[in-house]
């Protein structure tokens, strides 16, 4: 035994911990011996000793420590032969909080399946159903809104003014499995209680299939939605409405009879229509003024240039892609996923290659979506069809947490409000996972 | 022969007596010899006394020549050299032996005229030859030769026979010839073979054939514990050579004096005994004062005994054995990697229907899935997400459903109980809801003029889902679409001459063009791009020409019992699957016969299928499996479709002994869809 306390003692490693979190929970900068075996959870209780002995009233918590850019996910001694560090000099240890949902909040049920969610606005969650409608929920909640007119399951939907209020109304817009996409107005201020069934105030046809995914561009005035029929199609939110207007509420009158809500509906037409694809486009995305990113399930993923619809670039990866999400570093990496239980991370401006720049491969089935945080450069999020939801940081390829609360396929997920995760699944709730502290 | 001379004596002078000598010949041989005189002169001669014989004799014994020079000497050379070879000696014994008997009338004849030449001795000689019947005269020298030859002396007086010997050659080191012939020209002419052996010579050694400097001398040493197996000596003739085992190296305890440490104890030598024969060790060490105390090998004689007797018994014929390698004789096939994508995982399943589902259709686009169950209910799905969007209660089995292939004809054509029923499926923009709805109509029934027979087929709208129920006479087993959308066939296995039936759904018109059929038909599909059908019966598949309304082919493929058929977008290649779980892969080009023919399953195939755009074919069995294979067509005509085996498909559960019932693959991506007896529709996917 004493042997083995003797080699025990001689398999430690110097270690330094350092943070860039505030100052209650900075930790004395000494360096100390720790023993090598020890991982993320014993070093998580050193760091938390340590803040307890500078400061009585400390709460214990997880904390997660990164050496020299990579999360620390085994064993000390393991780490560092599998990184080939000196076990000899004192080893820098930062530390951040650990990323992983503390608390599910109760589920907000829905009539079928959820699969369209977003929580781009902190005060709403929007969510898209399959007995099409679209819902708003406020402070995650209850249902304030109804937003109703859909004939055929809605597939995304998407907030407009993105938390920017005007006149005290939000504008929605939704993409449907009838073809069309459905903008919505509805008043912010609307007391909690009554879900108000409101109806839309402009209808976009002219996709001839169904409408597979839509995405807001970031000055707010456009919308690109990507469709079954092979094409993404862009469409303006507030302009030209006055010339395509009437024409269309005239036929609209001629070629329905009896609608009486329909009445006050205007139609648009697209703006523009991006031809490309060769088959079903399942995803876009419209990170900068200028760049559209579609996913196909054609195996491709192309960049588009907004303004003159021209494919600017393309890459093909083998896989029928369903989701598509930019973000990281400049939001210039491409996370997407698709029919096959891994998760790929591109990066476009790397030239002359396909290969993924990270694969995280710890889902069973097919990916459903797919979204990097707001804010991190390093966090996404990606849910899949074997009920999982799981977070991930690009410095390691193991998932930071997996939310397991959905029975059945996830189908949709998105950040709310920076440390939350939602996601609406085939069990027709949409799960809220919060508590995800990301410094 | 008139004169003889010897090199010792003068030549006698020719005399009448020499000359009649010549004449007569020699007494004793009667041939004309030189030895004739001496012979007659010797027999004329009185016997010498034995010391004179002994004194003619021995002073040649006395010297120690060889008697070949002796002889040489007697004889004189050049002549005679027929009796030459006989000594002198010899002669005189014989002639002496004649006499000695006293036999013959010439030896007295001789000796009575000796008698007369004693007696006229003195005085001048007279002859009387009797033979010749005159009187010779003798001279003086005559006379005095014959006293002398009378006296047995030589006939010349001044002869002397006992000359001193001079030894005329040296032999020691001389080596001169033997022969006196004088040298012959060749001698002294440069011989022309000598020239051509020294041109070789000289060629050998310019082309350095013939080399001076002597090669070192290699130490004849050799590894005396190394493998001989494969050394020059073995391999010479071809012959395989079998080194004989190797004895172990000599340790320690096989010296004659071991330490005393490896020699056993007593007890130990006994504790051998006890053991089993081949556990027993083989050497047990001794001690010896000396090598000269050492026993000879006690098993010497065993063992070679035991040697003989291997060698005797060892079979003397060789035998041939072939060895190949089983996995040569494999045949080359690209590895899997290279051939993806191809279906290999189970992703997403449809679960929703109450019985087996027994045929599964996926649209042209491939967003949607058709599939018809036992539960009496048809079923659309979206494949993306795996929902039910509709579900069709039509209240009977579903045997069989079919997508219409156009994009612009969301129509659903099923075998529902016995009849076929075409459905809207409600997918799809509205205008294209509006054609549907307007094509899915019929008419007024036009009363068809078939005689007081039954008419095939009714054309009758469904009211309940909006779709028209095609009401055949017997029972409808299959449906499939043209790949235009507008025709369609549905195949009635009782039908007998209408068993195979042909509709266009835009005229809503029906007509049985295959009147004979080589047995009961099970399928019937379209040529995916040409005007050609096919109508799979039992064991035969017939390909009929729709425009000549002829049958182009006749495939045999020898199968039991032909369950389901699928036709290569091509067109050139067809898969059949049977009830004995065989597919046969026909090239149509190539022969009636199956190109290849795939025994898979363990049971009965229940359908095989075609991917339209990647090289992919699959099969599903009732053994619960759905085998993928690679497919590869190529556009050279010579080159043979290239078959590979990729991927068994597992998942299915077997549910009252049935497996999976269909299987079809999605249009556009490399992904299968299963249908099982468990209810269940699973997408495979690459």
């Amino acid at each position: 035994a004493a042997a083995a306390m003797d080699a025990d003692a001689s398999r430690q490693v110097r270690v330094r911990f350092v943070t860039k979190l505030p100052p209650p929970l900075r930790a004395p900068p000494t360096a100390i011996a720790v023993p090598a075996e020890l991982s993320r959870m014993g070093l998580s209780e050193i760091v938390n000793s340590l803040l307890l002995s500078a400061e009585p009233d400390h709460q214990a918590q997880p904390f997660d420590f990164i050496v020299d850019g990579e999360l620390v996910r085994m064993p000390l001694h393991q780490f560092l032969l599998a990184k080939g560090i000196s076990a000899e000099r004192v080893l820098e240890l930062e530390y951040i909080k650990a990323v992983a949902p503390r608390k599910q909040e109760p589920p907000l049920p829905h009539d079928d399946w959820v699969s369209a969610v977003d929580g781009s606005n902190p005060s709403f969650i929007l969510t898209g159903c399959y007995d099409g409608l679209a819902r708003i929920w406020k402070d995650a909640a209850e249902c304030t809104q109804v937003l109703e007119g859909h004939s055929g399951a809605i597939t995304s939907a998407s907030f407009i003014n993105k938390g920017v209020e005007t006149d005290g109304s939000l504008h929605v817009v939704t993409g449907s499995k009838d073809r069309s996409l459905r903008l919505f107005k509805f008043d912010t201020s609307v007391t909690i209680g009554s879900s108000k069934r409101i109806g839309a105030y402009k209808i976009l046809p002219g996709h001839t299939s169904s409408i597979q995914s839509i995405a807001v561009d970031p000055s707010r005035n456009m919308i690109c939605s990507a469709s079954w029929d092979t094409t993404i199609k862009l469409w303006a939110v507030e302009g030209s409405e006055e010339d395509s207007d009437t024409v269309s509420v005239k036929k609209r009158r001629m070629n329905s009879d009896a609608s009486g809500p329909e009445e006050s509906q205007l139609e648009g037409s697209a703006s523009s229509t991006l031809l490309g694809h060769t088959q079903c486009v399942s995803s876009v995305a419209w990170p900068e003024q200028r760049t559209i990113y579609s996913a196909s399930w054609d195996h491709s993923v192309r960049q588009w240039d907004a303004q003159t619809g021209r494919e600017t670039w393309n890459m093909f990866c083998g896989k029928a892609l369903n989701c598509l999400d930019c973000g990281g570093e400049g939001s210039s990496l491409i996370a997407a996923g698709g029919s096959d239980p891994v998760l790929r991370v591109w990066d476009p401006r790397k030239p002359g290659t396909t290969a993924p720049i990270f694969q995280f491969s710890s889902h069973s089935s097919w990916i459903s979506a797919c979204k990097w945080h707001p804010s991190s450069w390093f966090h996404l999020i990606s849910s899949s069809f074997d009920g999982k939801v799981m977070l991930w940081d690009l410095r390691t390829a193991w998932p930071l947490a997996s939310v397991d609360s959905h029975k059945d396929k996830v189908l949709c997920a998105d950040w709310w409000k920076g440390d939350s995760v939602i996601s609406g699944g085939a069990d027709s709730k949409l799960c809220i996972s919060s508590g995800v502290e990301i410094a | 022969r008139t004169t003889t001379t010897t090199r010792s004596a003068p030549a006698p002078p020719l005399t009448p007596s020499t000359f009649y000598l010549a004449l007569m010949g020699c007494p004793c041989c009667r041939r004309r010899h030189r030895c004739r005189s001496r012979t007659v002169a010797r027999a004329l001669a009185p016997t010498p006394t034995p010391t004179a014989w002994r004194r003619r004799m021995m002073p040649r014994r006395k010297r120690a020549t060889p008697p070949r020079t002796r002889l040489r000497r007697g004889t004189p050379s050049g002549t005679c050299r027929s009796s030459g070879t006989r000594t002198r000696s010899t002669s005189v014994t014989t002639s002496q032996r004649g006499r000695s008997r006293s036999g013959t009338g010439r030896a007295e004849s001789t000796a009575s005229s000796a008698a007369k030449i004693t007696m006229m001795t003195g005085t001048r000689l007279k002859i009387w030859d009797d033979y010749n019947a005159e009187e010779v005269k003798i001279t003086k020298e005559e006379a005095k030769i014959i006293s002398r030859m009378m006296k047995g002396k030589t006939p010349h007086a001044n002869v002397d026979p006992y000359p001193d010997y001079v030894d005329w050659f040296e032999y020691a080191d001389k080596g001169h010839p033997l022969s006196n012939a004088p040298e012959p020209k060749r001698r002294f002419v440069p011989s022309k073979w000598e020239q051509k052996k020294v041109v070789k010579l000289v060629r050998a050694i310019r082309k350095g054939w013939i080399k001076f400097d002597k090669p070192k001398d290699e130490p004849n040493y050799y590894l005396l514990w190394g493998d001989d197996t494969d050394t020059a000596d073995n391999k010479r003739q071809g012959l395989s050579y079998i080194p004989a085992p190797k004895p172990n190296l000599p340790g320690h305890e096989e010296s004659y004096n071991p330490s005393v440490e490896y020699i056993p104890t007593q007890e130990e030598i006994d504790n051998y005994q006890l053991m089993y024969e081949e556990d027993r060790p083989k050497f047990i060490p001794r001690r010896f004062e000396s090598l000269r105390s050492v026993p000879a090998y006690e098993k010497a004689l065993r063992e070679g005994f035991d040697r003989c007797l291997d060698l005797y018994l060892c079979p003397r014929t060789r035998k041939k054995r072939i060895n190949i390698d089983p996995e040569s004789l494999k045949p080359k096939l690209p590895s899997k990697k290279d051939l993806r994508p191809y279906p290999r995982t189970c992703y997403l399943e449809f679960k929703g229907h109450g019985g087996p589902v027994t045929s599964l259709s996926v649209e042209a686009t491939g967003q949607w899935i058709a599939s018809g169950s036992s539960d009496g209910t048809i079923r659309v799905w979206e494949v993306e997400t795996g929902r039910c969007l509709k579900v069709f209660n039509v209240g009977a089995d579903v045997h069989h459903i079919s997508w219409n292939p156009s994009p612009e004809r969301p129509i659903l054509a099923a075998i529902v109980g016995r009849d076929l029923l075409l459905l809207n499926a409600e997918v799809g923009d509205e205008e294209t809801q509006v054609r549907t709805k307007e094509l899915l109509h019929v008419g007024e029934p036009t009363p068809e003029d078939d005689g007081d027979k039954k008419p095939a087929v009714r054309w009758v709208n469904n009211d309940k889902f909006d779709g028209i129920t095609l009401i055949h006479h017997r029972a409808a087993s299959t449906v499939e679409w043209h790949s235009k959308g507008d025709y369609f066939t549905t195949v009635v296995p009782t039908g007998e001459s209408r068993a195979v039936l042909l509709h266009q759904l835009s005229k809503k018109h029906s007509h049985h063009p295959f009147r004979k059929l080589p047995g009961l038909p099970v399928a019937a599909v379209f040529h995916p791009t040409q005007k050609m059908f096919f109508v799979a019966t039992k064991k035969f598949v017939q390909v009929y020409d729709l425009q000549k309304a002829e049958v182009v082919k006749k495939l045999e493929s020898g199968l039991r019992e032909i369950s389901s058929i699928s036709i290569h977008p091509g067109g050139d290649n067809v898969i059949v699957g049977s009830k004995d779980g065989k597919l046969c892969w026909f090239d149509t080009d190539l022969s009636t016969r199956p190109y290849k023919m795939l025994k898979n399953h363990s049971k009965d195939i229940t359908s095989v299928t075609f991917h339209r755009r990647y090289p992919l074919f699959a099969s599903s069995s009732e053994d619960c499996t759905a085998h993928v294979f690679h497919g590869m067509v190529y556009a050279d005509l010579n080159q043979n479709p290239l078959i590979v085996p990729l991927e068994i498909l597992r998942g299915h559960l077997s549910s009252d002994r049935r497996g999976v019932l269909d299987c079809k693959f999605h249009p556009r991506q490399p992904w299968l869809f299963t249908a099982g007896a468990d209810s269940m529709i699973r997408l495979y996917c690459d």
